[in-house]
């Protein structure tokens, strides 16, 4: 609150807790006048984002609201193409910004907003998780009776052995084959907890139904077309709650994998110092509580609301599984090891 | 022969300006194919890495085996059909004729990706015509899911493309011999069957050949029908290799997109042989025959019924899932529609500035893009036009060309020229960078428009300038276009709806002041944002049909 009444009495000072020399970076920024964005965020969700931004440096941005693999390749292009590439890149896909931090094409930058973050939510002062996103489960509460009703995966798990025939066909989740999300996910949930295993061949038996977008499997759940839907990020989940009271959605209890939105500054933005004044906006409690009232869920501990880690983190306790912001999620990329999982998933849904 | 050398030098030029175009794109693409990684990567290194991954994938054979079959099995559905259509539309008194065709040509209009998802809320598991199915007759017959409901539906909504090759070639024919066999006794059916069929038939191989070719590039129906099962064909295949890799693999891509070429390349030259023999059919010199029309008898109203019929399955049905859902919040099993309706979806779509932008951009290119479009179609079809020449045969192929490419990786291909060619760098965040992709990707269809009304111009009349003395140009300028002004306004008719309708090519130009409906469509549908999709489909339709409309009340005919 601080931050924002400095910010609004006079642009140009420095935020409270930012060094001196800050000062520079928002006159640049501001010579530079505007700033490009790519991102999976929905251009509606971030549009109050957006107009603070905006409101507070009177820096113009220009949102291109792409998908995950589209943004990957306008990126790698324009990089290579030396024309120039947008100034923040933020995506739903961390595997893939930290392939391209990974590979010289983001900026270090190191924010003075580091210290609101997590550990794990860094990657070497270049690439920045700026969301704390429950992945989800969903299902259809008209239809699936109270006491099938799981709570975990471990639930899940025993529902489909014990019900199988009533199951069948009834429970979706991302294909690890077609969507990088969906692979991304089931590899965490292996990590996370290795009798995943025996959960993907609960869901090979009942026939599930796996599909490439989190639309399409929130539509047919709410539709009866089918009944459950693994890993859904609760952002989507609760926006589509909101239009249909027959979506239940809860964080499984054993273990809740968390996602976050990674943002970077490429290495060959136009607008550089417009992309670090916003990249630390994002990551700054001014536009976090604005990130939890968008439903995206605020990664910064000390900001309040129904959607921030803080509250996610009261009801999880240890169970959270953050996804980390680090090389670590590289090895999903290695093609080897990436071909060995699908054989695997392949060999336990038997399809 | 002497050629003036002003037409000489323009012929040429022009076909060369096309083939800069045409293969620009392509060339790209098959040099990325041979590459370890993308041709930007100065990692990349020559190699034949990508070709030995496509072909020891299982998955690929299984897809180029289910592309086959989904191919000759829409073939098989579209050109009977078409043809029949045609008939009855063109040669037979089936009543409200002139109602009929409009609708007739709609399904050529209407993105695939957005009649699939009709479908879906329609004739699904769940849907309301299989729910209200059920209540009756219990389980419902049909499962859209299936590879057979694939290739009826493929099949029903190509019949159209069948049915304007095939009725320009009965309008084409004099009706006499109809007459006579209808005189003599012959049924409805016979006289189908045994004088027009056999008089029609290279127009109806060529069209065969053509849905063939589309067949191997379908992509809205197999991706969302497909979904569920995993069914894959070659061009969802191709989003598959993108993410079994991980990161967007475009060698592996280029790969397929080769193999359709490979397949599609003969699939030219057949129809190029095909044409050649269809244009003695084709030609119509200047003397009008009044054609009376195949009376039905008590075959009217049937008739009348099937077509009705396919227009249910292929559009109604669809089209209502599609209207429905954009006006609820939920739907499905347990759910009262009543308790669900509302306006809401269409407010929060007029909220969305992107949206906004999107409706007035795609009518934007639609109308002076197609245009402009028209304008490029017809300089290159002046150029092929009575030049018995290597180039104008080489320029038959080259259009072809652009149409074996699914239209994301044309997108993307055309991003990338774009990107890397510094001079025109500047243009590719505007609208001339769809444009441009636009005018590439149905350089098929349109030049097959404007050349149909070349055709029609018997070259007497030409002749007659040259004879007097006037020059190429100038008896293409003062002969020919004025012959085929009311062709031309035709073919822009068909090129706007058609430019309403594109969806996948302009995905990756997608940006600010570059969104159109279409590629919006596609990324929000990956973003799971059903409402906005199906509205804006509908916005989009109603658009078509305001088109279609407007166009048919000013005296617009669908046929030269």
């Amino acid at each position: 609150m601080l931050a924002s009444v400095a910010g609004s009495a006079d642009a140009q000072s420095v935020p409270a807790g930012y060094p001196a020399e800050y000062a520079q970076i928002i006159a640049d920024a501001k010579k530079e006048g505007s700033l490009t964005v790519y991102a999976t965020t929905d251009a509606k969700v971030a549009a109050p984002l957006i107009k603070d931004f905006e409101a507070l440096y009177g820096i113009k941005i220009d949102y291109n609201d792409l998908n995950s693999t589209e943004l990957y390749n306008r990126l790698i292009a324009e990089s290579a193409a030396g024309t120039g590439t947008a100034d923040l890149s933020w995506s739903s896909a961390p595997d893939l910004q930290i392939k391209l931090a990974a590979d010289g094409l983001a900026l270090a930058y190191a924010s003075p907003e580091i210290s609101g973050l997590p550990k794990w939510a860094v990657m070497e002062n270049m690439a920045y998780g700026t969301t704390y996103e429950p992945m989800a489960i969903i299902y259809n509460k008209a239809l699936v009776p109270a006491e099938d009703a799981p709570k975990s995966h471990k639930d899940l798990t025993k529902l489909l052995v014990n019900k199988t025939a009533a199951y069948k066909g009834k429970v979706t989740a991302y294909d690890p084959e077609r969507s990088g999300v969906g692979f991304l996910m089931m590899n965490r949930d292996v990590k996370a907890d290795p009798s995943s295993w025996e959960l993907f061949k609960a869901l090979g038996a009942a026939d599930i139904k796996v599909y490439t977008s989190a639309g399409a499997m929130i539509e047919k759940v709410g539709s009866g077309e089918h009944l459950i839907a693994l890993n859904i990020f609760a952002s989507y989940g609760l926006l589509s709650m909101k239009k249909n009271p027959n979506l239940a959605m809860f964080w499984p209890s054993d273990y809740t994998l968390i996602a976050t939105r990674v943002a970077f500054i490429p290495a060959k933005a136009k607008h550089p110092a417009a992309g670090k004044l916003f990249l630390d906006y994002l990551l700054s409690k001014r536009g976090q509580a604005i990130i939890a009232k968008g439903e995206l869920f605020s990664i910064r501990e000390d900001v309040d609301g129904k959607e921030t880690a803080k509250k996610v983190n009261e009801e999880l306790g240890d169970k959270a599984r953050p996804i980390p912001v680090s090389r670590e999620l590289l090895e999903t990329l290695e093609q080897s090891k990436r071909l060995e999982f699908l054989n695997q998933w392949q060999a336990a849904v038997k399809k | 022969m002497t050629t003036a050398p002003a037409g000489f030098w323009a012929r040429r030029a022009i076909i060369a300006v096309m083939a800069v175009f045409v293969l620009a794109p392509l060339l790209l693409i098959a040099y990325q194919s041979f590459l370890t990684a993308p041709f930007f990567d100065p990692k990349a290194q020559l190699s034949l890495w990508a070709y030995d991954f496509v072909f020891a994938e299982a998955d690929f054979w299984k897809a180029l085996t289910t592309t086959t079959a989904l191919a000759f099995g829409m073939t098989a559905i579209a050109v009977p059909l078409g043809a029949l259509l045609a008939f009855l539309l063109t040669r037979t008194d089936i009543p409200a004729r002139h109602w009929l065709e409009p609708l007739l040509l709609a399904p050529i209009f209407m993105s695939p990706l957005v009649l699939a998802f009709g479908y879906i809320v329609t004739m699904g598991p769940v849907g309301f015509l299989t729910l209200w199915w059920q209540s009756y007759f219990g389980e419902a017959p049909w499962n859209i899911y299936s590879f057979a409901a694939l290739v009826i539906v493929a099949g029903l909504t190509h019949a159209p493309h069948v049915y304007l090759y095939a009725s320009a070639a009965l309008r084409a024919l004099p009706g006499d011999l109809e007459e006579a066999a209808r005189v003599t006794g012959a049924s409805p059916a016979r006289v189908a069957l045994d004088v027009s069929l056999p008089m029609i038939m290279p127009a109806l191989l060529f069209s065969g050949v053509l849905i063939l070719f589309l067949g191997f590039e379908v992509f809205g129906l197999p991706l969302i029908f497909g979904d569920p099962q995993g069914l894959l064909v070659l061009s969802t295949y191709l989003y598959k290799l993108t993410n079994k890799l991980g990161v967007p693999s475009y060698q592996l891509m280029a790969v397929v997109v080769m193999v359709i070429l490979v397949i599609a390349l003969p699939l030219v030259f057949v129809q190029r042989f095909l044409l050649r023999t269809a244009q003695r059919f084709v030609a119509v010199r200047g003397k009008a025959v009044r054609t009376n029309l195949v009376a039905l008898g008590a075959w009217r109203w049937p008739a009348f019924g099937l077509i009705f019929g396919w227009f249910f399955v292929t559009i109604l049905v669809p089209m209502a899932g599609l209207v429905l859902r954009s006006f609820v919040s939920s739907w499905g099993l347990g759910i009262t529609l009543a308790d669900v309706l509302t306006l809401d979806n269409y407010i929060e779509l007029f909220d969305d500035a992107e949206v906004v932008s999107a409706i007035v951009n795609t009518i934007g290119i639609a109308v002076i893009g197609g245009a402009l479009s028209i304008a490029c179609y017809t300089v290159v079809a002046l150029a092929q036009h009575r030049w018995p020449s290597a180039w104008a045969k080489f320029a038959d192929y080259l259009i072809m060309l652009p149409r074996a490419m699914p239209g994301i990786v044309a997108g993307l291909a055309i991003f990338w020229v774009f990107l890397f060619t510094k001079p025109i760098a500047g243009l590719r965040t505007t609208l001339i960078a769809v444009w441009v992709a636009y005018t590439l990707v149905w350089l098929a269809y349109g030049m097959r428009l404007v050349q149909t009304a070349l055709l029609q111009v018997a070259p007497e009349l030409e002749e007659a300038a040259r004879v007097t003395g006037a020059s190429v140009v100038r008896a293409m300028r003062d002969v020919t276009l004025p012959l085929i002004r009311h062709g031309m306004l035709a073919a822009w008719l068909l090129i706007l709806l058609i430019f309403v309708r594109e969806y996948s090519t302009a995905v990756y130009l997608l940006g600010p002041g570059t969104e159109v409906i279409g590629s919006l469509v596609v990324s929000r549908w990956n973003g799971g944002a059903v409402d906005l999709v199906t509205c804006l489909s509908c916005i989009n339709v109603a658009l078509i049909s305001c088109g279609l409309f407007v166009a048919l009340r000013f005296g617009v005919k669908l046929h030269g």
